[in-house]
């Protein structure tokens, strides 16, 4: 009976994912956050090095390096790109199925409320990875391609073996992923609130922004170690030698600390809510 | 049947309730964790008494541990954007544009931002290698110290200095300075280190309040407490804290409080530290492929150009054309004002400078809140942990002028 | 099964200062067909979300199944289909891929017969060609049809639908009514709202009655009728004779004059006249009509329409309530 019940909340979770992921929303985002890296290589491809000081970090190495494609990439697409995508994917979990009118069919099959929820945000997070992935495996292509690949330059001075250069640009990947997982359980709980899914879709991509702009002002420095966005450049450490896992400590102990808040809230909102649409 | 509905109507409620229970409770454990933490950090600890000789002693003594840590610099001057500053005062160093006074004066930028600006940095020390990494946001700027001399490499600029002292020569400087120094030590009779240490800490009385303050816990590690309490109200300096490691005796913290103020306008800190030999490989560079590279090598000076000096010093010779550039000091202990005269930094720097300092009676003040410095019409530099009043009257005392 | 399939006592829901469902005591018999009837917004939808757990109710209890909803909701939905308020799909699904989805949501359901029940409901409702197309591309009807797919991928012991022949060509109709007989025939307890009176009249066993929130009335289809007023409509050209024959007899005749049958007739057209009947059995009347050389051309005495008792129950008004 367990295992049974086990296996068909896998089940639910794979046709979630199915659902996700064949949906042509999701690949067009997906297809946009790829030409973000795709971008940058053919610009510096055609254009040549900017030199250094100007655009983003590690810019002017990859005409040395193709593999800092994907690392410029992430640092483009972190501020901006990534919540972006996050908050249209995490908005939508609950609210998009109320619009459709899905949700009561759902949870009349029934997928129990506590169920579909985990459910919704596994499938955020998995959709999380496979930004960041996208982002960093386009753009080591893409620089694989236009540019020359070598050993990789540490932030220390020290320089790594391409093939550790490549296991560093995963721990990124993976770092970026955990650094997103916050703001989905945040675009979970507002998807709960509405039953229109652009609205939390567009509130959590705000709350992105916001969190940045408080990031920037020296002013709420108070505030600072309580933002989702604190340590979304730590991943800078996994660039350095020795990596520097602190910061990846951190940025976990932080975003599970929203996962907790914002997912305990998204609980106690959809485990009473009526459901009309 | 009235009855059957108020129940199931209760249940309802409670039900609901419950659901919100997880909501409540979850930023709660939050902000316990998040208070009880730390409080754990500053539990009581307690150390077995030391006198402040006994901890001054106690931490010279301790032999300098290998280990590896991060240290958290916070530094709340009031400083105006240092990029600025130094700038001017490098190229006013210098005779304009030349390769060497650009990078000088990129140097002092360096170091004035490594040692004064707020960062966190890792710390590897064992013997005589160390490394500072400074962790930057999306870059990072090391000080590595091993067998090859001094490496500094900032990754934002790609660039690397290589500061070496000929070994050789310092072998030798040593050789012929116990040599020809062998009868002047023998005279003289040696104290010991206790004396020595007395005798310091004797006249740092003078001037100063050494007490020992409360045991905490600095980066997990019990730690006594020194504390420097200027006694001249006349300086800036509100008071000087050191933790120092009941263990190993090394300095795990140092902070610098204004006169006045409630937290430190400075402070150094390990936040997390281990005692052991950090891996040889964090010690080693090599500039890597595509950085400029400076080369710096200090001269080591021979014997007797270091007697010409010392005899230059001793007697005081104004007449001396390189004394000119020499700082003078100004009173004694915590309200000592240095001054540069004219020719150590050439013409006031109009400009950058102007736009971090204020205009005052006799030139223009560059005011922080633990130092003051008086950079006065007539091209001299007057700075100290003082007050503006301090400075100005130290400029226009006729000791200051007749030094000239 | 014995005993009620559905039973609630006090159930009520009120949105803000509206009460949308005020204490109904519903009790749906295990094995019946029951058409859940009222006017629109009279709280037939509202009722289906509270015994389905969707919606929380403001006070009173349900039991569905035997079951206390909505703490049962895992346990005894598994044994409910439903259509709640119209079918609902991911647009840019496949009608197979939606209902495979739903499939995967019931945790009751094994992953491996999963393309065989999909394909079976599909078949059962007539889909099975456009199995594979996007639900985008399906018509009004094609999508009631698939909505009541997924109401039947598992065998159900309850089927709760909330107007399902709303958008169905006549065959898709037929085919409803046959379902449901079938459905019922095995034991099912099917539970229906609709409007058209004339489909519950053929199918229903038992009907309730909603109006602007309360349960005016409910029990079998018979005596639902029965209790309405049995009437006469009599066809003749004696109008006159027949209405003083009828009111001579104690009967109260409908209209102050009998309505013509076919308009601008002959003289004697035959007119329609129609009476209540009370206790005067029908043979008397007729003996009485003849007697008195009445021409009765036809002559029908039957209880009133659903929909007359309809009317009666919840008002002529057109406007919703509330
Ligand atoms: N989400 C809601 N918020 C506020 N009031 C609502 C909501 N949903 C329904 N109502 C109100 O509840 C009442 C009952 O609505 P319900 O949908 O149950 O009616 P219904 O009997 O199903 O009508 P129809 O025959 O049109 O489907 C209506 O007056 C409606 O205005
Ligand atoms: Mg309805």
């Amino acid at each position: 009976m367990r295992a049974e019940r086990r296996g068909s909340t896998a089940a639910l979770f794979g046709s979630e994912l199915l659902t996700l992921f064949r949906r042509r929303r999701t690949v067009a985002l997906l297809a946009a956050l790829a030409l973000i890296p795709v971008l940058i290589g053919v610009a510096i491809r055609l254009a040549g090095d900017a030199g250094s000081g100007r655009g983003p970090a590690f810019l002017d190495q990859i005409t040395n390096n193709g593999l800092f494609v994907g690392v410029t990439a992430i640092i483009v697409a972190i501020p901006l790109f990534l919540p972006l995508t996050i908050g249209v994917v995490a908005g939508d979990t609950i609210a998009g199925e109320a619009s459709h009118g899905t949700l009561r069919y759902l949870l009349i099959a029934p997928a129990g409320r506590l169920r579909l929820l985990a459910v919704k945000y596994l499938s955020a997070g998995v959709f999380c990875l496979a930004a960041s992935l996208t982002v960093v495996v386009v753009g080591t292509l893409v620089g694989w391609a236009l540019f020359p690949i070598g050993p990789v330059t540490l932030l220390s001075g020290s320089t790594v073996s391409v093939g550790e250069g490549l296991l560093r640009l995963l721990g990124i990947a993976a770092y970026v992923c955990v650094s997103l997982l916050g703001l989905s359980a945040i675009g979970l709980f507002l998807s709960t609130l509405t039953t229109v899914p652009v609205g939390a879709m567009a509130a959590t991509a705000i709350l992105a922004v916001v969190a940045q702009i408080i990031g920037a002002l020296p002013q709420l420095d108070w505030l600072h170690p309580w933002l989702f966005s604190e340590h979304w450049l730590g991943f800078a450490d996994l660039l350095r030698d020795p990596v520097q896992w602190a910061s990846f400590a951190d940025n976990a102990l932080l975003q599970a600390g929203y996962i907790l808040v914002f997912g305990a809230l998204a609980c106690g909102r959809f485990l009473t809510k009526d459901i009309l649409s | 049947m009235r009855d059957q509905s108020s129940r199931t109507q209760n249940s309802t409620a409670s039900r609901t309730f419950s659901r919100w229970i997880p909501a409540i409770v979850a930023p709660i454990v939050i902000g316990v964790g998040v208070i009880l933490v730390p409080m754990q950090a500053t539990a009581a600890v307690d150390l077995p008494d030391k006198t402040p000789a006994e901890l001054v002693q106690f931490a010279a003594e301790s032999p300098a541990q290998p280990l590896s840590g991060t240290i958290e610099q916070r530094s709340e001057l009031g400083l105006p954007d240092l990029s600025g500053l130094t700038g001017a005062l490098g190229g006013a160093g210098g005779d304009g544009s030349s390769a060497p006074a650009a990078a000088s004066s990129a140097d002092l930028e360096q170091l004035l931002s490594l040692a004064l600006g707020s960062h966190t940095a890792r710390v590897y020390l064992d013997g005589p290698n160390a490394r500072l990494q400074v962790l930057d946001p999306l870059a990072e700027r090391n000080v590595y110290r091993n067998a090859d001399g001094v490496w500094i490499y900032d990754s934002a600029e790609k660039a690397a200095t290589h500061i070496t002292v000929d070994q050789a020569a310092v072998e030798a400087l040593k050789a012929e300075l116990q040599t020809g120094h062998a009868d002047a030590g023998a005279g003289a009779e040696m104290p010991t280190p206790e004396a020595m240490l007395d005798q310091a800490l004797a006249r740092l009385d003078e001037s100063t309040a050494v007490t020992v303050g409360t045991d905490a816990l600095v980066a997990g590690r019990a730690a006594y407490e020194l504390v420097l309490t200027p006694r001249d109200s006349g300086t800036l300096v509100g008071q000087i804290s050191v933790a120092i490691d009941g263990q190993t005796g090394t300095a795990l913290a140092a902070s610098v409080t204004a006169r006045g103020a409630d937290t430190p306008a400075f402070s150094i800190a390990f936040t997390d530290v281990t005692f052991a030999a950090p891996d040889p490989a964090v010690f080693a560079f090599t500039p890597p492929a595509g950085t400029a590279v400076t080369e710096k090598p200090i001269p080591v000076p021979t014997a007797a150009e270091l007697q010409q000096a010392k005899a230059e010093a001793g007697s005081g010779d104004a007449g001396s054309v390189d004394s000119a550039a020499k700082p003078v000091l100004h009173g004694t202990g915590w309200t000592t004002v240095v001054e540069l005269p004219a020719g150590a930094l050439g013409a006031p720097a109009s400009g950058p400078l102007d736009t971090v300092t204020q205009p005052v009676d006799g030139g223009r003040v560059l005011t922080t809140s633990l130092v003051t410095v008086l950079f006065t019409s007539d091209g001299r530099a007057f700075a100290g942990a003082v007050d503006v009043a301090t400075l100005q009257a130290a400029a226009s005392a006729p000791a200051a002028s007749s030094g000239r | 099964m014995t005993g009620f399939a559905i039973e609630t006592a006090g159930l009520s829901k009120r949105f803000r200062a509206q009460m949308a469902v005020d204490g109904i005591d519903l009790a749906v018999p295990s094995g019946s067909v029951f058409g859940f009837l009222g006017p629109n917004g009279s709280g037939k939808t509202t009722t289906i979300r509270m015994l389905l757990g969707l919606v929380a109710a403001s006070s009173g209890s349900a039991r569905v199944l035997g079951t206390d909803m909505p703490r049962g909701v895992g346990s005894v939905l598994p044994r409910v289909g439903a259509l709640v308020e119209g079918p609902a799909f991911l647009p840019f699904l496949s009608g197979a891929a939606n209902l495979r989805r739903f499939d995967a949501a019931d945790r009751s359901a094994g992953g491996r017969s999963r393309p065989a029940r999909v394909a079976d409901a599909l078949d059962r409702v007539g889909l099975s060609h456009a199995a594979d197309k996007k639900v985008h591309a399906y018509s009004l009807g094609m999508k009631q049809r698939l909505g009541l797919a997924n109401a039947l991928l598992v065998p159900r012991d309850l089927l709760v639908l909330d107007e399902p022949t709303n958008g169905l060509d006549p065959q898709g109709t037929r085919e409803v009514r046959n379902l449901i007989r079938s459905l019922a025939g095995d034991g099912t307890t099917v539970f229906v709202s609709s409007h058209l009176l004339a489909e519950v009249e053929q199918i229903c066993t038992h009907v309730g009655v909603m109006r602007a929130g309360r349960l005016v009335t409910q029990g079998t289809l018979d005596d639902f009728r029965s209790t309405g007023a049995v009437s006469v409509r009599l066809q003749t050209p004696d109008v006159a004779d027949a209405r003083a024959v009828l009111a001579r007899l104690g009967l109260t005749v409908d209209a102050p004059a009998g309505t013509p049958a076919r308009a601008g007739g002959p003289a004697d057209a035959t007119r329609l006249v129609t009476a209540r009947l009370d206790a005067t059995p029908p043979e008397a009347v007729v003996a009485a009509l003849v007697a008195a050389g009445v021409r009765v051309r036809g002559f029908e005495a039957a209880h009133a329409s659903l929909e007359q008792r309809f009317v009666e129950l919840t008002g002529e008004g057109f406007d919703v309530v509330q």
